[in-house]
């Protein structure tokens, strides 16, 4: 299934509106991706420390921007990441890629190039072992579209 | 199109238990289905939406891909040397074009 920007848009309107209009900007924007992540997943995520997204605040090409993610796990059977997803919301599909990571096996750490529309607030969603969700976000700010 | 080329960055060998550093590219012009040509039509999407990393046969770590992973689609990630054998690479395409490498390593 490929969600669109509209589908998100239609749904976390109406939840929005009224709050929005009264919170700092920041905190708009994280209650607007955790909103964003329950409608994804259907389940509730926390904003955590542990996850680290880190891309340029300001980049000149939406076509390429650079990206690195990654979680503190011990990476042990007891408790590791089993994936961490990217979304970009004002992307018109705001699915990025799910990263799918092993035990002993692999580190939770990625680096790759993704494309964004728009500036906007990059969400990371990391689902651990026992199935809690943890998020954090990044503003970037492109220049140009990259997905024209 | 030109065919997609993969390559991979890769030590050949590593200390059992060390972490090291894979790299992997595959030339790809990633066309996501959202553009029009010149006549006013879709371009078909057409991108590669799978990669697997299998070491031994194990896969270690794998990615789904969607339409907003740049051109050119590049991976960087990390594995742990558990033992000798064989590193395995395949990027998936739209229509099931398949694209693979393989890397000899060895823990010494």
């Amino acid at each position: 299934m490929s969600l669109t920007r509209r589908d998100v848009l239609i749904a976390g309107s109406v939840g929005f509106s009224g709050v929005a209009l009264f919170s700092p900007r920041s905190a708009r924007a994280n209650d607007e991706a955790l909103d964003l992540v329950k409608q994804l997943t259907g389940r509730k995520a926390t904003m955590s420390d542990r996850l680290h997204l880190i891309m340029p605040a300001d980049f000149p090409t939406g076509y390429t921007v650079p990206m690195s993610l990654y979680i503190d796990s011990p990476m042990t059977e007891a408790d590791h990441v089993r994936q961490m997803r990217v979304f970009a919301p004002r992307n018109p599909l705001i699915e990025v890629a799910s990263f799918h990571f092993v035990p002993q096996r692999s580190l939770p750490r990625v680096s790759t190039r993704i494309r964004l529309a728009k500036p906007q607030h990059v969400v990371a969603v990391a689902e651990m072992n026992d199935g809690v969700l943890l998020m954090t976000t990044t503003w970037v700010r492109v220049a140009t579209d990259g997905c024209a | 199109m030109t065919t997609p080329t993969p390559r991979v960055i890769v030590p050949s060998a590593a200390a059992k238990g060390e972490i090291f550093q894979v790299k992997t590219i595959i030339s790809h012009e990633m066309e996501t289905g959202l553009r029009h040509d010149d006549q006013g039509n879709v371009i078909p999407r057409k991108i590669i939406n799978k990669f697997v990393c299998r070491y031994n046969e194990t896969v270690v770590f794998s990615v789904d891909v969607h339409e907003a992973i740049s051109a050119n689609p590049f991976f960087e990630f990390s594995l742990r040397a558990t033992e000798s054998g064989r590193l395995d690479f395949v990027w998936e395409e739209d229509g099931g074009a398949v694209y693979t490498l393989s890397h000899q390593f060895t823990v010494g």
